[in-house]
């Protein structure tokens, strides 16, 4: 195969990863959550599975096709970033300078700005080792820079909802004229709805999220893939096992050192000074360098049977680095562990249903595939609620949306079972928080005038909201009957449709809280029958 | 040329005119409408000279302008012409729900009484959450509405759509759940996710507690509105009946909750369903509206129909033991004038299928 059409293989490659993993957003609601695609990317990467695995002291079996990555890095380096990875793509795509067609040579102009020295190239395997040291002593609060988290975060939290919001506003505006309905009907049924499924989402961190992604993309204009040379831990780790590849990038005799491909180099790796050999630990194989190449100076070949592990560099790790990562990882859980939350859960902090049962702070990687298929939106990235160590962790905010009673889909998509896969049954047992009338706003309680919503809406068989009746003068001086809302302890399950609904201002008058243990059994509701009597009766 | 990068020409003059004037007409358009009283009053076009059913509430309009609700009550409408040989009020009683809604729209005169040919049809059901299936009594039965879409296409509308506005999980999701996709499917009528964009601030010119509110346009535009109720407990309303399944079309249901009973009538007194057909065959009797418990479902095996919204209600009471006048928005609603609560002088037709 010509070196073009290798590298237009890898650029198809590059489209339909890419393709793929935006597919799963809409493709994985949480009508059906796909379990076997949805959480697909994280099954493929190794330093989720490595992380997990030690963080949670447990075998995931859905992580093992992580093993396809490390073949696939053990044989041809850092395929992974230059071919699959869909932030690879996105930076390689979002970058100042042009790739031309593969017909003409690469042409770039000067960087307008000095790369960075070499060895910051050390900084994300030195990103690496704390968040394995950390892993190993139980943390995993670095995952949010793992590249597959940090896009499905922002393609989750900002990007989507952005442009559904783009839309929708697009629609309310067309929807003015009358004349357009039947159109707009059948363009939204059509086209929109899949898509979007009506949901509409608000996330307390799209500000922050979408400037952290832009500010990663930003630093291309510094130095092209800034992310992947120095910074992606992920990359560290796919670039130390590439350090042992098969298939290597060699110069041959052919090579004129006409300085073509090393100023096209996208990591910036191949060294006119070393004879323009590159490290396998930076290469994403691209081919760019063989397209440039205008003596067939340079393959990637086989290393068997005269293989052996490609040399080091200046900013290969060294001990000390593996001694600073295992140092800060220490220091950084120390201090984690100096926070309130380790001692009493907040009181506003309400979990996913079922991480409960699980270790749920130690295994989640704050990937935010929870907070994407929550079909309420109710789930959101948290910011300081958990401490400051559990940043992007997915908590529920009732009076934003709550916990859909026939929906069991975080558990579904969750990579690494921080929140346990429940069937719908089990899941509508277990209680996530307990909801409080706060019986100085409630509308009958406080102000004598009928509202039962929260007691409506509650899913439960029997209602964990039942009804006291009793008699008060209204703002007319009427005699009325009154049913004042009050939560059931035994039945309640924290969903917050009640907190969501309530017709309050601002917050609402009744606030689901940290669930309670006092020994009752939830779930089991057929011993629990509505008191009908009046207050006191 | 030396001269500055920045001075005004004609050009540069004109295109910030003409940047301007784009922006302001932008503007412009992306502004409200002043709700200029979007008038449901022209009454739909009915498919045969059929019962007016004393619609104009004429002498109410008096008493609204004083704003408050005045003791005097306009006249009940007389149970007026009905088709010669049809009954006001249907009741049909057997084991299969989509016989006894024929048999039941039978006896009012066939479905070609409210479906002129080429009509635009709506069929509001009660879905109202997605949280149990039918067989919970929470939401109307899938075969009773897909009975109806059946009979509606046969008798020549153009199409026929069903919605409702769940406020317990999504519509999609709930439309699903319910068993009613399907069976509307099934039946060739289409589901309508109801868009936000549809609702529009709407005068409620007879209204006595609410003079306007947010309701989905296109079912003030339909030609007919079939409103499609399951009978069941509700703790606030005692019942949750034909004219209290109108909070659906509404937005902010949960601000209707404050003086519901006069609220759901004044809605019903601009939404005015040409035909109601009660699904009181699995009955919800506690844990309304949203159940979950099949212990609490009462067989209760009956289909009412009616053009008269509030007649269907009053019957639909007494399936649960209480007087129409017990409950209050049919009680509120009969005082308005929008339908008569007096079965006992009513042409009812009470069959067993």
């Amino acid at each position: 195969m010509k070196p073009q059409a290798w590298r237009r293989l890898r650029q198809i490659a590059q489209i339909l990863a890419l393709a793929l993993f935006l597919f799963l957003f809409i493709y994985a609601t949480f009508l059906n959550p796909q379990r076997a695609w949805a959480d697909f990317f994280y099954r493929l990467d190794p330093l989720v599975a490595l992380t997990a695995t030690l963080a949670g002291r447990a075998l995931i079996p859905g992580l093992g096709l992580a093993a396809f990555t490390v073949v696939l890095t053990l044989v041809f380096g850092r395929a992974w970033c230059g071919w699959l990875c869909p932030f690879g793509t996105v930076l390689e795509w979002l970058t100042p300078r042009r790739r031309h067609s593969s017909r003409k040579p690469l042409r770039r102009s000067a960087p307008r700005l000095q790369a960075p020295a070499e060895k910051w190239r050390r900084i994300k395997y030195l990103l690496l080792f704390i968040i394995l040291f950390a892993a190993l002593f139980g943390n995993q609060s670095l995952l949010f820079l793992d590249p597959i988290t940090l896009m499905t975060r922002t393609t989750g939290m900002v990007i989507l909802p952005a442009l559904r919001f783009l839309i929708y506003e697009t629609e309310a505006f067309l929807y003015q004229f009358d004349a357009l309905w039947d159109v707009l009907d059948a363009v939204h049924s059509a086209v929109i709805f899949p898509i979007f499924r009506d949901v509409s989402s608000y996330f307390n961190l799209a500000v922050p999220i979408f400037l952290f992604f832009i500010a990663i993309v930003a630093l291309n204009w510094w130095t092209e893939r800034f992310w992947c040379r120095y910074l992606c831990p992920l990359g560290g780790l796919l670039g130390l096992l590439s350090k042992l590849s098969l298939v290597r990038r060699e110069v041959s005799g052919g090579c004129a050192a006409c300085a073509l491909c090393s100023g096209d180099c996208p990591t910036g790796t191949i060294n006119p000074r070393e004879g323009y050999h590159s490290d396998p630990a930076e290469c994403t194989v691209c081919y760019d360098c063989i397209v440039d190449c205008t003596r067939e100076g340079v393959a990637f070949r086989w290393q068997l049977p005269t293989w052996k592990p490609a040399p080091l560099q200046e900013y290969d790790p060294q001990r000390r680095t593996v001694l600073a990562g295992l140092g800060a990882a220490a220091l950084g859980v120390a201090v984690a562990g100096v926070e309130p939350i380790n001692k009493r859960q907040p009181a506003e902090l309400l979990r996913p249903p079922g991480a409960t049962l699980t270790d749920f702070e130690s295994l989640c990687i704050r990937c935010g595939e929870c907070i994407r298929v929550c079909p309420t939106q109710g789930l959101q990235p948290s910011l300081f609620e958990g401490g400051v160590f559990n940043v992007l962790t997915p908590r529920l905010v009732p009076r934003l949306g709550y916990c859909n009673y026939r929906c069991n889909a975080c558990g579904e998509v969750c990579p690494t079972g921080a929140i346990p896969r429940l069937d719908l049954a089990t899941k509508q047992t277990i209680p996530l928080g307990l909801a409080r009338v706060d019986r100085s706003r409630c509308l009958p309680w406080a102000h004598n005038i009928p509202c039962i919503v929260c007691e409506e809406a509650c899913p439960v068989p029997h209602k964990a909201i039942w009804l006291y009746e009793a008699e008060v003068y209204n703002a007319r001086s009427e005699r009325i009957t009154i049913q004042m809302p009050y939560v059931v302890k035994e039945l309640c399950i924290g969903c917050g449709i009640c907190e969501h609904n309530c017709p309050m201002g601002g917050d609402a008058a009744i606030r689901v809280l940290a669930p309670t243990e006092v020994g009752d059994f939830f779930g089991d509701d057929s011993d629990y029958r509505p008191h009908r009597g009046r207050r006191g009766s | 040329m030396d001269t500055p990068e920045y001075h005004w020409t004609r050009r540069r003059f004109l295109q910030w005119l003409a940047a301007t004037g784009a922006g302001a007409v932008l503007t412009a358009c992306g502004m409200r409408a002043t709700p200029e009283t979007i008038s449901p009053t022209t009454p739909r076009p009915t498919a045969t000279s059929e019962p007016t059913n004393a619609a104009e509430t004429p002498s109410s309009a008096t008493a609204e302008a004083s704003g408050t609700p005045t003791d005097e009550t306009p006249p009940a409408p007389a149970p007026t012409a009905t088709p010669r040989g049809a009954a006001y009020l249907a009741v049909a009683r057997g084991a299969d729900p989509a016989a006894l809604t024929m048999a039941a729209l039978a006896a009012l005169g066939g479905m070609e009484r409210f479906v002129s040919s080429g009509a635009d049809v709506i069929i509001k059901p009660n879905i109202c959450t997605d949280y149990y299936p039918a067989e919970y009594g929470a939401t109307t039965n899938p075969e009773v509405v897909a009975a109806l879409v059946r009979m509606a296409l046969g008798a020549g509308a153009r199409r026929v759509r069903v919605m409702d506005m769940p406020f317990g999980g999504s519509a999609e999701s709930a439309y699903e759940r319910s068993g009613i996709a399907a069976a509307v499917a099934a039946a060739g009528g289409e589901m309508e996710l109801m868009s936000p964009h549809k609702f529009r601030e709407t005068d409620i010119p007879n209204g006595r507690d609410i003079k306007k509110w947010e309701l989905y346009q296109d079912l003030l535009r339909a030609d007919l509105v079939i409103n499609v109720p399951i009978a069941k407990h509700h703790n606030l309303t005692k019942l949750t009946l034909g004219a209290k399944n109108l909070i659906g079309v509404a937005q902010n249901p949960g601000g209707l909750h404050t003086r519901i009973h006069q609220r759901i009538a004044d809605l019903l007194s601009v939404i005015r369903p040409q035909l109601t057909v009660v699904d009181a065959v699995r009955t919800l009797m506690r844990g309304g509206p949203t159940g979950g418990n099949l212990d609490d479902v009462r067989l209760t095996n009956t289909v009412i129909a009616s053009h008269d919204p509030v007649a269907a209600d009053a019957y639909g009471a007494t399936l649960f033991d209480f007087a129409p006048e017990d409950i209050g928005f049919i009680k509120a609603a009969a005082e308005m004038g929008l339908g008569s609560l007096d079965l006992s002088a009513l042409t009812i037709e009470e069959m067993a299928v």
